[in-house]
């Protein structure tokens, strides 16, 4: 499944792209996450609680950042896999000025694809996409809240 | 003894309810999940979330660390285990070593990997999530067509082509039909797979009795005797201990015609905790691990002349395997090439058949299992055929049908049609449909760009499966019939009924037979160690095969009767009529009560007859039956949405003589409800990674009652010379004629439009997209 958007952080592209990298601010913006824990560099260990319609479960997984420049784009690979399923995604995450706004924004837009398998893909299908987007917002929601 | 009144009322051929409905609908009957035993345990298997994985470990210690847990099996566990049976014998079929729970590869999501027995269900699932497989994820491939394209990934790396067998038939002269065609019409067709969805899933309780060396194993089964043979060998128990007892079964289609790894699972299980142990199927299991059906792309072509006579066919047939041979996997496509010249008159036909394996669960018997698949192949390339020659489609098959004075007819494919007049069903459904006057509003709603559609099916099934060199396991049944001291009747089958209502009708045959009432008879199936041995009910076979048996074991036990009636009476000339053997000359008679309590009495005997009254048959079929019948199916399409709507569904089937006229109406309704669902919403979808994206009701379309049409059910009736009783069989008609007659009404009323073909199911945005893009 493709996943793509874009979403605008009000900060500056540095900022944006310092907070997107922070374990500390990631954990605490990402939806149902319940840890992240550094076990190498640019790999984090990673516990998330999904809820999925009916479907609700703890993932255990691995996130791992690839091909940084900062600070306009970065690689985000994510596997995890529970008693539900199992979810890969590989995504490319740009950040660029914003120049239309009056102060200083970052658009940060995301291209990628993800895989999900097992009860996740059975029974879940057609609630992934409006569930991966509303998660994301959420992400970015509570990221701008950080961000300051 | 008295001379009295004979009761004369008769039960064959009258809509006589069935016998076992009460219990079902009040909730009363038992099946696998009721039964609960003293120190049952509860299994749970953990299933491959990935389609296709190496596994490098499994760590099973966390769950058998949790509470309730007893233990844990592998597949390390289960290698003394047999393989999962294929019961199909063909030169150069490749058969993968299917062992009970998966070793170092998994092949399909719902592959089962471990198994968590507890003493509470509840526990055992949870424990399940404790188990850690590390899986090496592998490339999968789950369409036919692109696991035979080269460099597809290998489902087994020893077979890198993915083909799990070839079959090859030719019948008459094809290519000479082909040269002298007018016109030749080409077609690829996909039948879909679908999920056969049984109301009551799969279900296993396995109780070994160390002390009696005995296994006593509960499954949900149309073939218990079948089951006790194999998983007996599977597990390398003699089969004299084991039984096998099928409860009551809620719903088979086709899915329950097997063995599976879960009943040699839950048997090994049970005998190394020493207790008893049950696995309940979920709904989300039955969806990744039972049988799927059908999974066919065809490419058909059709020779014909000018005059819209057929002079042959060629099929090109991908048969979507699956990860493995099931008991019957790799017979289904060749049945769909065994019927595939349908009704008509065509000596020459080539079929090729390729199976090919892919990463998911694999495919076999559903409700029809390779007819329906291949009449939709040819009563859609008859409409193909009849839209090029501008011919009516009504007119075309009147063309083609094999007439009436030919039967028994041979097939190209090699098979003796008993009997038939084919034309005769779909006269009268033309008839009923009021076919002349619906072309003419056809033609007036054309004009005001409205889409109404008319669809026409005349197919022909093969029934009463079958002759045992036919069939890989036996094709015959067995009946005991037993008259207890007492009088009351007690017939013993081998087949295995499981909704189609057999308790009723084997009583109608047997009642009518003896001259007793339907309350005096009991029919008993389902359990090996009470009857003789048995193949089972599928292919619309338990009436005209085992319904046959009862009926011969019924003439011995009557000749029986009538000996030791003609003893009580003292009279050699006697006949058997209402319950009673009556002296011809006297008009003395003596009550089937006192024969049978005289017969076991045994004071006196008559000469060279043993005492009680009992006889059993194992009955051959000479041949399989052929029913056949016409559907029509008219529809209205909404151009903007797609919607189809049934405006009138007629059926006129020829199931031979028909025994019990409601149960007929119900199988015609059934069939005709899982036709439909194939036609216009049910599909099993996998992704191209191997997962099956529609693993729940919520996104697998079955179809519920709002949506039934109304059917108007119809017959003609031509009796079988195959048995005494000359039905056929109607079990699979309703499927086997419903989803041609549907397909070529919505591409009747979408012809202005220039279609000629549309794949199923009929989903209002597929008929959407076409309407738009011809808009």
């Amino acid at each position: 499944m493709k996943i793509s958007g874009s979403y605008t952080l009000p900060v500056a592209p540095e900022r944006a792209y310092q907070i997107l990298q922070d374990p500390a601010v990631l954990a605490q913006a990402m939806p149902g996450c319940e840890g992240l824990e550094q076990i190498g560099p640019n790999e984090y260990r990673m516990k998330m609680n999904v809820i999925l319609a009916a479907l609700s479960g703890k993932f255990e997984g691995k996130v791992r950042i690839a091909d940084a420049v900062p600070p306009t784009s970065f690689r985000l690979i994510v596997e995890g896999s529970g008693r539900i399923g199992f979810l890969k995604g590989d995504g490319l995450l740009k950040l660029s000025l914003a120049n239309t706004n009056p102060s200083v924004s970052t658009v940060v837009s995301y291209e990628g694809d993800a895989h999900v398998g097992g009860t996740l893909a059975a029974v879940g299908q057609r609630l992934i996409d409006g569930t991966s987007k509303m998660m994301l917002k959420k992400f970015f929601d509570k990221l701008v809240s950080l961000a300051h | 003894m008295a001379t009295t009144t004979v009761k004369t009322e008769t039960f064959v051929g009258k809509r006589i309810r069935r016998r076992e409905d009460p219990r079902l609908i009040t909730g009363t009957a038992t099946y696998v999940e009721d039964i609960q035993m003293p120190g049952m345990h509860y299994a749970m298997i953990l299933r491959s979330p990935h389609a296709a994985a190496r596994i490098r470990s499994i760590n099973t210690k966390p769950a058998e660390a949790a509470p309730g847990v007893v233990c844990v099996f592998t597949g390390k566990d289960t290698k003394g285990v047999g393989v999962v049976p294929c019961g199909v014998a063909m030169p150069d079929l490749r058969v993968p070593q299917h062992t009970i729970l998966a070793t170092d590869r998994v092949y399909f999501v719902g592959h089962p990997v471990a198994v968590v027995v507890a003493r509470d269900r509840y526990l055992a699932r949870d424990a399940a999530d404790l188990i850690e497989v590390d899986y090496e994820v592998l490339p999968a491939v789950a369409d036919p067509e692109k696991a035979l394209a080269k460099g597809a990934p290998a489902v087994h790396p020893q077979w890198p082509d993915n083909i799990a067998f070839t079959y090859h038939q030719d019948g008459g002269n094809i290519d000479k039909a082909f040269a002298e065609a007018d016109v030749v019409v080409k077609q690829r067709i996909v039948s879909q797979r679908l999920v056969p969805m049984a109301m009551e899933t799969r279900g296993v309780v396995a109780e070994w009795r160390g002390a009696d060396r005995q296994l006593n194993l509960y499954t949900s089964t149309q073939i218990p005797h079948l089951v006790r043979t194999l998983v007996a060998g599977m597990l390398g128990l003699e089969e004299n201990r084991m039984r096998v007892i099928a409860p009551e079964v809620g719903g088979g289609f086709g899915s329950k015609l097997n063995v599976y790894a879960e009943e040699a699972l839950m048997g090994f299980v049970s005998t190394r905790i020493q207790k008893p142990v049950k696995w309940i199927e979920s709904r989300r299991e039955n969806f990744t691990c039972t049988i799927h059906g059908r999974g066919h792309v065809d490419y058909y072509e059709v020779a014909a002349k000018r005059d819209g006579t057929i002079l042959g066919i060629k099929l090109k047939l991908i048969q979507d395997v699956g990860a493995y041979h099931q008991l019957l996997t790799p017979l289904i496509p060749q049945l769909s090439v065994l019927m595939m010249p349908g009704i008509y008159n065509t000596q020459n036909i080539r079929a090729d058949i390729v199976g090919v394996f892919t990463n998911c669960v694999p495919t076999d018997a559903y409700r029809g299992a390779g007819r329906p698949e291949a009449t939709h192949g040819i009563e859609r390339m008859v409409d193909v055929l009849a839209a090029e020659l501008k011919m009516d489609p009504a007119e075309i098959r009147f063309k083609n049908f094999v007439t009436k004075d030919k039967f028994p007819y041979a097939t190209a494919t090699g098979l003796m049609y008993d009997s038939g007049d084919y034309a005769a069903p779909l006269r009268k459904a033309l008839d009923l449909v009021g076919y002349v006057k619906l072309r003419l509003e056809q033609a007036d709603l054309r004009k005001q760009r409205k889409y109404m559609g008319i669809g026409i099916s005349t197919y022909g099934e093969i029934c009463a499966i079958g002759p045992s060199p036919a069939t890989p396991a036996g094709g015959w049944e067995s009946a005991t019939v037993k008259i207890d001291p007492t009088g009351k009747v007690t017939i013993l089958t081998g087949t295995c009924p499981h909704g189609q209502g057999e308790e009723t009708t084997f009583a109608q045959i047997a009642a009518d037979e003896l001259g007793v009432g339907l309350d005096d008879i009991l029919v008993i199936r389902g359990d090996t160690a009470v009857v003789q041995y048995g193949i089972g009910t599928f292919g619309s076979r338990a009436t005209a095969v085992g319904g046959t048996a009862v009926y011969y074991a019924l003439q011995d036990l009557k000749a029986k009767i009538k000996k030791f009636g003609a003893m009580l009476l003292e009279s050699d000339d006697v006949t058997l009529i209402g319950g009673q053997v009556v002296d011809n000359k006297t008009g003395k008679s003596t009550t089937l009560q006192e024969i049978a309590r005289a017969s076991y009495r045994a004071l006196k005997l008559p000469p060279n007859t043993e005492p009680g009254l009992i006889a059993t048959r194992f009955w051959e079929p000479p041949n399989f039956t052929f029913p056949f019948g016409a559907h029509i199916v008219v529809t209205d399409i909404d151009g903007e949405t797609g919607q189809i709507k049934i405006r009138r569904y007629v059926a006129v089937d020829d199931c031979g003589n028909i025994l019990n006229p409601l149960i007929v109406d119900g199988q015609v309704h059934g069939g005709v409800a899982q036709g439909l669902g194939q036609a216009l919403w049910e599909q099993a979808v996998y992704d191209d990674d191997g997962q099956l994206t529609t693993g729940e009701l919520m996104d697998y379309a079955l179809p519920r009652a709002h949506l039934m049409p109304w059917i108007e059910s119809h017959h003609t009736c031509t009796p079988s010379p195959v048995n005494p009783l000359g039905v056929k069989g109607v079990g699979e008609a309703g499927t086997i004629g419903c989803s041609p007659a549907v397909v070529n009404s919505v591409v009747d009323a979408l012809a202005p439009l220039g279609v000629r073909h549309i794949d199923m199911p009929l989903t209002p945005e597929k008929i959407w997209k076409v309407l738009a893009a011809k808009h």
